[in-house]
């Protein structure tokens, strides 16, 4: 056998491939490389300790410094002759890899092995374009990639090509015992010309951290489980990496009574009984054509076969022990909910392989419906309506990948809009391309490979300073902005008296602070100027309420309603130039300035206006007949945290780009000067639809902490202390949100590029791809 | 062989299919009927990729390929359907049915008692007698099929069509391979459909009805669907993918379709239709795919000649090399194997 070979060409010891060559330290625990079957030992993995670790990213930031500087074509050339070389070894490549896995070799074969390379041409075609079509942007650096043991090598070929083809060089860490990264890094160790842009180490995640904190490591990507990604997330909170998750694997399906209902049976097939995905389905069935599909679904899982995976003919072949025994668990614990639990096909009856499994009638109440469904196990459940279908979907904390069956195209694109994951696929299931963006939303992380936003998870814009950890380790993430700070009276108010004290701007009206205490604001000389609410949790909570019953007014509207109405705001602050410009002085920010800060606020809103006209576009993807829609939709409610400088400009600035996406905004004004901020408010009430926008003015610690903590907020930008970007990423495990956060550093929002650039459109909303086969 | 299919009723169809209709709850049976075909619907793309991958998801190798590629041979309709047959070549056709594969190759394989021979043979109305006068003098009670109906367009009046299948009968032909009229399906004439070949049944007597769909002529695979539905319904005991004439024949996909439906009969009325794919399919690879689909969507049950038929010229002989191969290791030459 060739795998059999290739392995005993490393005298069944395998070790790191590092900076081109195969690196083998000395006293290191090893870990057998088994068998997932027979549990047979093939060949024993050195673990990574944190030496090798450096010594791989070393390499890796050496290799960089000529990799990043060389130009397109000649990373272009370089990924097309890798993906000859997996060519030229496909065979090699798809047994050891259906060796080890244990997955079905035809799935290998005819699928991941194909995809491979053509996710090098794909990107060897970006690299070649890169100066034109990315213009304005670089390359990050290092960067760190997680797998974890369920993975296939398939998930490290999506990351690894876009970021070596913007110029990236990378460190990849994989679960000792899965030889395959480790035949690749050697594939194109033996291209000769850059060794170290791809080394692989083995060890456990647990050296995710080490990885993370070395110098030179500007970006750690991690794909696998949720509750791994929570504690990565945590771990990693100051650190200098950028962390990119994808986590969870499994997906929906819902099947309307207007389906192709055999057809979609196949789709459930594909989905989790074909050794495709890594994870289980979630199914919902439409009850009016209930009986017909679970009929003919068992029909179906009756002819399915299981065996070893390098057997020609098998569906699915066995995950380990480990799978074995999640599925195990979750079915046992399902059935003793309740649950109804069918088992098919011609599957040996010994762990480690697992029989296809359908769960039904599960209550919707026991904790099986909540957790994740594990492979290879579908539950199916009815809906009766296409409006609860989405409901019930869209009532997981998952958000990865969904298909929609439905002969009726009005129905499946109500549904494929409606449902909030990353890859919606209409009558088929699981189809996959370069030039596709993949990737989710929620519990399933941010971070997205494939297409464009596979590219720009490896960029930054240019001139944007390196990452550098900014950790503050005695920072107790227990008593960050826990207690507001008690404002006294602060002796005799001189001058004029101040004007009533400004109120919380909540559900499109001023409104007293919960806590029915305000601070008070001075100005330059330390004058007291102004009295402003000092809002607290409840605040938080109220303005959070308001913004999600506006949000889908909002994001209902169409680009050229969004449009109009940011113009309309650009031209009420025009008109009160002299009032804000005079607020902006008594901080002290010369006339000259203000007036600069102004003009540029309403410049802002007007540009994201017109930005708001074009989004989303088509992709013609090869081999499918029909198009796929990227669509950029909106985060949903997203909490801003504006910086102290640039009182009115920052806030313009961040309000307009998130409300062109289509947003609904909680907002924390500058803390020095929020007067600007609060007086924009007055003309947004009369304009903005009640709700759209929320501003809460206090303490910026503690509302930063309500906002990161809170579970309904869909992501959150921090512009403000290292230590409160250093709560922000650890709290934001809790719902995985997405956040930016500036770690300290002012930003020029004067500066297009900083300030309006392209990178804020980026992160105001989210991509979906929405795969319309076509056919009759 | 007689005839199993005997028809269903329109009116005891739909109970049939009660369950189906039950959220429509039919105020009047034929419209009912006719509004549940209206709204089959067949999605074209995923079936396409659903033919692609059973394609290779069954290979078979070795000793297996050579049970299963004798197995194929079984089920062969094997057909000359060319305007210069004569009965010279329709003797050496039906010779061929009787002896498949070579002698000495059955012997190597230890299947020469078993009487190994195809399912049928298949020819022109006109050429039924001297096939059954060669397969008499053969000695062999293999059945004679014979096209009708206006093979292959189907375009002449429907008297001459039904009395071209009574005197192929006449003739000595035991099975009629009739193609349907596809004016009738492409203008949605369902119930006129299922009127024609009702009476094509009643023609055949005692013989066996196979109905040719044409699906290359029939625009959509919910066409190919509701078609099928209809032959059997009708009466056909085999449903049959195409004449071989027209510009696409036999492919997966519409394979695929057809199953579906015959499946979906036998789940409503508990009748086993058969079904035969015929028209391009030439290599022994094709027919071993073919073999495993019919594996994959309707199960063990349906692999026997009563079943499963292949329409096929050319067909045999590359299996019979494929079986030289295996037992030889050397491939033939052209002169090694008898010409058919």
């Amino acid at each position: 056998m060739v795998n059999m070979a290739w392995l005993d060409t490393q005298d069944r010891h395998l070790g790191h491939y590092v900076n081109g060559k195969w690196l083998k330290p000395e006293h290191r625990n090893s870990v057998p490389c088994r068998d997932p079957i027979t549990g047979e030992n093939l060949a024993s993995c050195p673990q990574a300790q944190a030496e090798d670790v450096a010594a791989a990213v070393e390499a890796a930031r050496t290799a960089w410094e000529n990799w990043s500087g060389l130009p397109g074509a000649s990373r272009a050339q370089y990924l097309t002759r890798l993906a000859k070389m997996i060519q030229k070894h496909q065979r090699l490549l798809w047994t050891l890899e259906s060796l080890v896995t244990g997955r079905a070799v035809r799935e290998v074969r005819d699928r991941d092995i194909p995809l491979a390379q053509q996710l090098l041409q794909w990107h060897a075609v970006q690299a070649y374009t890169q100066e034109e079509t990315l213009a304005g942007w670089e390359p990050m650096g290092v960067i760190g990639l997680i797998l974890s043991p369920t993975f296939s090598f398939l998930e490290m070929m999506w990351r690894i090509c876009p970021a070596l083809a913007v110029g990236c060089t990378v460190v990849v860490l994989v679960p000792p015992g899965s030889p395959t990264p480790l035949l690749l890094a050697q594939l194109a160790g033996e291209l000769g010309s850059f060794p170290g842009i791809l080394n692989v180490i083995n060890g456990p995640a647990s050296l995710g951290p080490i990885l993370a904190s070395q110098p030179g490591v500007q970006k750690v990507t991690f794909c696998g489980a949720v509750e791994e990604g929570r504690v990565l997330r945590r771990t990693l909170a100051g650190q200098g990496a950028e962390l990119g998750l994808a986590l969870g694997a499994e997906s929906l399906l819902v099947l309307t009574e207007a389906a192709d209902v055999d057809s979609a049976v196949e789709g459930v097939v594909d989905a989790a009984w074909s050794d495709r995905s890594a994870g289980g389905l979630r199914l919902l069935i439409q009850e009016s054509v209930w009986d017909e599909t679970m009929r003919r679904l068992q029909e179906r899982m009756a002819r399915l076969r299981g065996g070893r995976g390098l057997d020609g003919a098998v569906d699915m072949g066995a995950r380990g022990a480990a799978a074995h025994d999640l599925a195990q668990r979750y079915v046992r614990e399902a059935q003793s909910q309740g649950a109804q639990v069918f088992q098919a096909g011609d599957v040996p009856s010994v762990s480690p392989f697992f029989p296809p499994t359908l769960v039904s009638d599960l209550p919707p109440a026991s904790p099986c419906t909540q957790a994740e469904v594990p492979w290879p196990v579908v539950v199916a459940s009815p809906f009766r309506t296409a409006k609860e279908a989405l409901a019930v979907a869209n009532g997981t904390p998952r958000g990865g990948s969904a298909s929609v069956w439905s002969e009726r195209l009005g129905q499946a694109l109500e549904l494929g809009y409606g449902l909030r994951v990353g890859t919606v696929w209409i009558n088929a299931h699981g189809l996959r391309h370069p030039e596709v963006p993949t990737g989710g939303c929620k519990e399933s992380g941010s971070s997205w490979h494939g297409g464009p936003d596979g590219l720009y998870e490896y960029l930054r814009p240019s001139g944007t300073p390196a990452r550098l950890p900014s950790l503050s380790e005695n920072l107790n993430y227990d008593t960050f902005g826990l207690a507001v700070p008690l404002t006294l009276p602060s002796g005799p108010e001189i001058g004029p008296s101040p004007a009533a004290p400004y109120g919380l701007f909540i559900g499109g009206r001023f409104q007293a602070p919960g806590a029915r205490s305000s601070r008070c604001i001075q100005d330059s000389k330390g004058n007291l100027q102004a009295y402003v609410a000092e809002g607290g949790a409840k605040d938080i909570r109220g303005a959070v309420e308001a913004a999600h019953q506006a949000a889908p007014g909002w994001v209902s509207q169409p680009p050229g309603a969004r449009a109009s109405l940011l113009w309309a705001l650009a031209s009420a602050l025009e008109r009160r130039e002299s009032a804000f410009t005079s607020a902006l002085e008594r901080h002290g920010v010369e006339l000259k300035t203000a007036k600069v800060e102004v003009e540029l606020s309403a410049r802002r809103l007007r540009a994201w206006g017109a930005r708001a006209q074009a989004q989303g576009h088509l992709l013609q993807v090869a081999e499918l007949r029909g198009p796929v829609l990227r669509l950029r939709e909106p985060l949903g409610v997203l909490a801003i945290v504006c910086p102290d400088e640039w009182p009115l400009l920052a806030f313009a600035s961040l309000l307009a780009a998130a409300l062109a996406h289509g947003n609904a905004v909680v907002l924390v004004p500058s803390g020095v000067c929020p007067i600007p901020a609060l007086e924009v408010c007055q003309d947004m009430a009369t304009l903005l639809p009640a709700g759209l926008v929320n501003v809460v003015t206090g303490d910026r610690d503690h509302l930063t902490r309500c906002l990161a903590l809170h579970q309904d907020v869909q992501a959150l930008w921090y512009f403000g202390s290292a230590q409160g970007s250093q709560f922000v990423e650890w709290a934001s495990a809790g719902n995985l949100k997405p956040v930016w956060v500036n770690r300290g550093r002012p930003r020029a929002w004067d500066q297009e590029a900083q300030g309006a650039g392209p990178e804020l459109g980026l992160r105001a909303a989210r991509t979906k791809a929405l795969w319309l086969p076509m056919g009759d | 062989m007689s005839a199993r299919n005997l028809g269903t009723e329109l009116g005891s169809f739909l109970e049939c299919f009660s369950c189906l209709l039950s959220h429509l709850a039919p105020p009047h049976p034929e419209n009912a009927y006719l509004s549940w075909i209206s709204k089959i619907q067949v999605n074209q793309p995923a079936v396409l990729r659903r033919a692609e991958q059973i394609q290779a998801r069954r290979m078979v190798k070795k000793e297996w390929q050579a049970a299963w590629l004798l197995k194929a041979v079984t089920f062969i309709d094997l057909t000359t359907l060319s305007g210069d047959d004569t009965s010279s070549n329709v003797q050496r056709l039906c010779y061929k049915a009787k002896y498949p594969i070579r002698e000495d190759l059955l012997k190597a394989l230890n299947v020469h008692d078993k009487g190994l021979t195809t399912a049928a043979v298949c020819v022109y109305p006109a050429r039924v007698c001297d096939a059954v006068k060669a397969l008499k003098a053969a000695g062999s009670t293999i059945p004679v099929a014979s096209v009708a109906t206006g093979f292959p367009a189907g375009q002449t009046h429907l008297k001459t069509r039904l009395e071209e299948i009574r005197l192929a009968v006449e003739d000595g032909a035991t099975e009629i391979d009739v193609v349907i009229n596809r004016t009738l399906v492409l203008t949605g004439q369902w119930e006129a459909l299922y009127d024609e070949i009702r009476q094509f049944r009643k023609a055949c007597g005692e013989a066996h009805l196979k109905t040719i769909l044409a699906t290359g002529e029939l625009g959509s695979l919910t066409n190919v669907y509701k078609a099928s539905m209809i032959a059997m319904m009708a009466g056909s005991d085999f449903i049959k993918t195409s004449t071989g004439k027209e510009t696409v024949n036999a492919t997966f996909p519409v394979a695929i379709v057809m199953l579906r439906a015959i499946r979906d009969f036998f789940w409503k009325t508990g009748n086993k239709i058969g079904f035969k794919p015929a028209g391009g399919i030439r290599s022994a690879k094709d027919s071993l795919a073919w073999l495993s689909l019919i594996k994959e969507e309707l199960g063990d049950e349906w692999l026997t000649p009563e079943l499963f038929r292949i329409g096929a010229s050319t067909l045999l002989s590359d299996i019979e090399r494929q079986i030289y191969h295996h037992v030889t290791g050397r491939y033939a030459a052209y002169h090694d194997l008898p010409m058919s």
